[in-house]
């Protein structure tokens, strides 16, 4: 019988909510907080045991394999993937990689693809990951491997060698059919993931099934170097600012009525970088 | 493809995800109940429910035997992070586990280990230690509950207090004296569902209040003889053997409790403003979050260390005294900063660490007092070749 492959992307994000950036750089001082798998990659991996319990409760069998890309001690993502019930385990590391821009990423999870598993049936990746909210990744794993991609999923039925992904857009649920292989990137609000149970923990630190792999292994060039070979920068990351502030109108009712419509405005016009003056007018 | 292949166990990533998997946990499925659950004095079986497919009910036990098979330091990682959310479910875990199911599977004969494991394991059957009575606690000698010797088994009679779990228990170990040829200490396994076993009113406690702490009542309580744990006369081994490890538990816990009143008061220092500024700015209140901080440190390291003893299978009665000592004495300590810091909030029930003082202070009594750590410790010492 064949076997079902499925190839789930996760990447291992800081877990902390205001992240330590690096000024000079725009990238993340990664070293600086804890790991945690990414909600939404968490996500993608739960769709995909979703799946692989569907078919083996049909007698059909299916394998996980979570393929991430980072720092060694993004391997703890993997192991959690493992414990979470994935079959196998892949860290594309290698200090040569550190950096790499989206379509840098992109490009390397996809050479590791085409390479170790080329008869891959569905990959799923989140949406978008909490740390750099790009969602670029998934779309362009689908161009470099040449497979056709579905964005945003809710849910994903498989049908022969077919999916159903149905998703929610503005305010209806649209159902698309895509043949396999195909990408899937599933949305942040579905598929709720699972807590891995303890016993599952301590059967993946025992197994041989998480492995590294670094950038010779998988063919780069020796002077590879995902710094100065990504072809994006990061020009500035800053945090959004709110700001609250009160205003006391005094005078007549009309007076301040007017002078409240006559501020929004401004606010109003300078948020949409146009002059609305007079418009209301015509109204 | 040239790979390094990663086979080597890694305990420092693997209890990095252990803790990071108790304290989602705890923090998404018990926390949003917490407060409530300590009003109300209630326990909370939806939350059990939801812990059972997670191993927490058999954190220890073997794979085959359908539990987790984790290590000591993992056990007082998971006890901790449970603990520094809720310490009466903390409570309910550590005793389920230690000196519930231990016991068992230490002293237990296959035929007892396969009847009664599995099912503690799912968490199925919450297990309880009864040693305690009302004229013997510290001192095990004063156990006035019989086993009396019948032609195919025991009747058990005598009355059991405070006992952890005790109302929700399905598995419990009780310590009875034994009249026959000679007077002895034996432990017997009791199931709930035996004539003549009954459940008192749960106790209204100032501390665990989420934990269904009572007294048990054996009438003429009938067990058949294989339910006799260990050998006859065993009984005060497998009870100072279980308190052993019993106290690694507790230690974590107190550990836990100690962990969340310093991240509250660490939050609250920098938020709260007097003189116009935040209250961290204060020399004082630095002196006691260093305090806090270097205590529960030190605590951290005596429950590792006692638990890796344990693993090592080395003697670790005195190293798990230690720990149970000093972690309980932090705890009440770091606690009682904790409000301190807080001020008038700290006394409220509007604030967590008014419950964490509270929970704090019984961890110096149960599963052996602070005194009996010492008398443990120092029989330790002495009893050393000098």
């Amino acid at each position: 019988m064949k076997i079902f492959k499925i190839l789930v992307c996760i990447k291992q994000v800081p877990m902390v909510s205001e992240l330590p950036w690096d000024a000079k750089t725009g990238t993340l001082k990664r070293e600086l907080a804890q790991g945690m798998m990414d909600p939404s990659s968490r996500r993608a991996l739960e769709a995909g045991l979703q799946i692989k319990e569907n078919r083996a409760e049909l007698g059909e069998k299916t394998q996980i394999t979570v393929l991430s890309m980072g720092p060694a001690m993004a391997m703890e993502t993997l192991y959690q993937a493992k414990s979470l019930g994935a079959d196998k385990g892949i860290l594309l590391s290698d200090r040569a990689m550190a950096g790499a821009d989206t379509f840098l990423t992109s490009f390397i999870l996809a050479r590791f693809i085409k390479q170790e598993v080329p008869d891959v049936d569905l990959v799923l990746c989140g949406s978008q990951t909490s740390d750099s909210e790009t969602g670029q990744v998934g779309p362009q794993l689908a161009e470099e491997l040449s497979i056709p991609a579905i964005g945003y999923a809710a849910d994903i039925q498989l049908q022969g060698h077919k999916v159903r992904v149905q998703r929610h857009v503005d305010d209806f649920f649209e159902v698309l059919e895509m043949d396999l292989p195909g990408l899937v990137t599933i949305d942040q609000a579905a598929y709720t993931p699972r807590y891995a149970a303890f016993g599952g923990v301590q059967d993946a630190f025992g197994t041989t099934d998480i492995i590294r792999v670094d950038a010779k292994s998988l063919g780069l060039d020796e002077n590879f170097n995902a710094v100065k070979d990504s072809p994006t920068r990061i020009v500035d990351v800053y945090s959004p600012t709110t700001r609250k502030e009160n205003r006391v109108f005094k005078g007549t009712a009309k007076a301040v009525v007017d002078q409240l419509f006559e501020d929004y405005g401004k606010i109003i016009s300078s948020a949409m970088g146009k002059d609305l003056k007079g418009q209301g007018e015509k109204i | 493809m040239a790979r390094s292949v990663v086979v080597e166990f890694n305990p420092c990533m693997k209890h990095q995800l252990i803790r990071k998997i108790a304290r989602e946990f705890s923090e998404n499925e018990i926390k949003p109940q917490v407060a409530e659950l300590d009003r109300d004095a209630r326990f909370p079986h939806d939350i059990v429910e939801k812990m059972k497919p997670l191993n927490f009910f058999g954190l220890q036990v073997p794979k085959h035997l359908g539990g987790a098979g984790l290590d000591s330091i993992s056990y007082a990682i998971v006890v901790e992070e449970v603990s520094r959310v809720s310490a009466a479910l903390g409570l309910c875990v550590t005793v389920h586990n230690s000196v519930g199911i231990f016991p068992i599977l230490k002293f237990g004969n296959p035929e007892q280990i396969e009847r009664f494991v599995p099912a503690m394991a799912a968490g199925d059957s919450i297990g309880a230690f009864c040693l305690t009575e009302a004229n013997a606690g510290s001192d095990a000698g004063g156990v006035e509950t019989t086993a009396r010797k019948i032609q195919d088994g025991y009747l058990i009679n005598g009355t059991k207090i405070f006992v952890t779990n005790g109302g929700v228990a399905g598995t419990i170990l009780v310590f009875a004296v034994t009249e026959d040829d000679q007077k002895s200490a034996n432990v017997f396994i009791v199931e709930k569902d035996r004539p003549g076993f009954l459940v008192g009113e749960i106790e209204d406690l100032c501390g665990m209040r989420a934990n269904p702490v009572s007294s048990l009542f054996f009438e003429d309580c009938k067990v058949p003889g294989k339910n006799l744990l260990g050998k006859s006369g065993q009984g005060l081994k497998i009870g100072l053997t279980g308190l052993d490890t019993g106290r690694i538990g507790i230690a974590a816990q107190a550990l836990g409790i100690a962990q969340a009143a310093f991240e509250d008061s660490v939050a609250y220092a920098k938020e709260r403003q007097q003189f116009n500024q935040p209250i961290s700015r204060f020399q004082t209140i630095q002196n006691y979050l260093a305090d806090m901080a270097t205590q529960i440190d030190a605590a951290r390291l005596l429950v590792y260390r006692a638990a890796d003893y344990k693993d090592r299978n080395l003697p670790f009665s005195a190293q798990a005294s230690m720990a149970k000592l000093y972690c309980s004495d932090t705890a009440r300590k770091v606690t009682d900063m904790a409000v301190q810091i807080h001020g008038g909030y700290g006394y409220s029930k509007e604030y967590d660490v008014e419950r964490y003082f509270r929970d704090a202070k019984v961890t110096q009594i149960y599963e052996g007092t602070s005194e009996v750590q010492r008398m443990v410790i120092a029989k330790n010492i002495l009893t050393q070749p000098s």
